[in-house]
């Protein structure tokens, strides 16, 4: 899988939108950096819907410590959370 | 192992049935459900489906002959080559034949008396007697006796739909779902209560909560789950089930919290919960949860709740009825109605076990959330 930033917050946002949706919301103009929970278009169910998502799409197992607003909050931490999991877990293997 | 489907009862009043179709023949594999026969009476024909898969190894009803009810019509087994018992397999179905002549006039009189037709008995000579009457009814007692013992009782199976369709396997999860349902019915004296209470001391006290912690998730219907926990360690008889018309006191507390992953409701468990405090109880649902939501559940986090919580505010509901799983004798539904201002704790409960006075006095303590001091970082 690539991890291209700009591919990833696309896909981020396209799973927040899709899961506002089920609730009748629409999250289509969500910024990059609005804090999830506090934007209204998710609740609790559908935001650990989008983590568990976001687990199994990026092959990242989290830690119950790991699930918090400052990883996790926004599509823009959620993105950069993952890229620097990612490369700390190659710099360990090279 | 070999396994023998019985002819079944089409009515009460009917011990004999006319065979009237075999779909299968010996050799064939059959699957739970399919039909492999139909039986008639006067009144109505029943298909008879398979119980289970299997080959068929003996069919010992054949077409158009009379059958006793709940005397064996084909043998079902797991292996092409299982053995069926001989002191069993090999006895017919009991088949009635025909009185040849005219009733003798007692005989005429104790049909009349007992509804009965002069076709449905044999008769040991030329004319149906008195005497064939009452060895036929001997033989037809002994029948149902034997049938009572041996064979599912056939009125509380269910006919297949008269509409074209499938029989099709329950999931384990779904299996799961239909033995708690029947639990509630079949087995607790479920009541139901609920109180109207003010949601926002409860909101406040998550909303101060989740800022101190910096979570992502409100953690409202953890807290109250937990606050559930903490009334049932602290009111023991809670924490309780009928077992075998006794009451059975649980040591542990074992939450059960309802989660909706996709089409499926799980009831999770975490097992000793009022060992924890708010902040590990709060990490341990989540972890939870969270391998609800990816179908990743361990066998003991979905069995063993001693007590339990849902919610169904997420889909706007005013009022929720929860099942009580079973071996449980408390469940609460929160329900919040959104716009309303107000929220919904409602319990089904065993009457058996508790009072609606005691019901009510822990929706009551828990419509409000702890004092500071519980243990919560908030």
């Amino acid at each position: 899988m690539t991890l291209d930033r700009d591919a990833i917050k696309v896909a981020i946002r396209a799973q927040v939108i899709k899961l506002a949706n089920a609730l009748g919301m629409d999250a289509s103009e969500i910024g990059d950096d609005d804090i999830i929970p506090a934007t209204g278009f998710l609740d609790s169910t559908a935001i650990l819907e989008l983590v568990v998502w976001y687990e199994q799409t990026y092959e990242l197992p989290l830690r119950q410590d790991e699930i918090n607003i400052d990883n996790l909050g926004s599509i823009n931490a959620m993105t950069e959370f993952l890229l620097a999991r990612k490369a700390a877990a190659t710099a360990r293997t090279a | 192992m070999p396994h023998p489907l019985h002819v079944p009862r089409v009515n009460n009043n009917d011990d004999q049935v006319t065979i009237v179709e075999v779909a299968v023949k010996e050799g064939d594999f059959v699957k739970r459900g399919q039909i492999v026969g139909a039986v008639e009476t006067d009144k109505a024909v029943l298909e008879v489906e398979a119980e289970r898969d299997g080959y068929v190894l003996k069919i010992l009803g054949r077409l158009k002959e009379q059958a006793a009810v709940g005397s064996v019509l084909l043998w079902l087994g797991e292996k092409a080559d299982d053995k069926v018992p001989t002191e069993v397999g090999g006895a017919r179905a009991p088949v009635a034949s025909q009185a040849r002549g005219r009733p003798t006039a007692g005989a005429r009189a104790r049909l009349k008396e007992l509804g009965l037709r002069a076709e449905e008995i044999p008769a040991a000579g030329e004319r149906l007697t008195e005497k064939d009457i009452e060895a036929w009814l001997a033989n037809q007692e002994r029948s149902v006796a034997k049938t009572q013992d041996v064979a599912p009782p056939a009125e509380q199976r269910e006919r297949a739909p008269d509409v074209a369709g499938e029989f099709q396997d329950l999931s384990p999860e779904e299996h799961g779902m239909m033995t708690t349902v029947l639990w509630h019915r079949d087995q607790a004296a479920a009541g139901y209560i609920e109180i109207e209470y003010d949601p926002r001391p409860w909101e406040d006290h998550a909303k101060r909560y989740a800022d101190a912690n910096r979570l992502l998730m409100s953690p409202l219907m953890p807290l109250m789950a937990f606050r559930l926990v903490e009334i049932a360690a602290s009111t023991p008889r809670i924490n309780c089930a009928i077992v075998d018309k006794r009451r059975y006191q649980y040591g542990p507390v074992n939450l059960g919290f309802t989660v909706q992953a996709g089409q499926m409701l799980y009831l999770t468990v975490v097992r000793g919960a009022s060992q924890l405090d708010a902040t590990r109880f709060i990490e341990t649902m989540g972890d939870i949860q969270r391998r609800a939501m990816a179908h990743k559940l361990a066998p003991n986090e979905m069995s063993g709740a001693t007590i339990a919580f849902t919610s169904m505010a997420r889909w706007n509901v005013s009022r929720h009825v929860p099942i009580l799983p079973p071996q449980t004798g408390l469940i609460v539904a929160h329900s919040a109605p959104r716009g309303s201002g107000k929220a919904v704790l409602g319990a089904s409960y065993d009457h058996r076990l508790l009072s609606g006075f005691e019901v009510v006095q822990v929706l009551q303590a828990l419509a409000q959330p702890p004092k500071p001091s519980s243990g919560e970082k908030a």
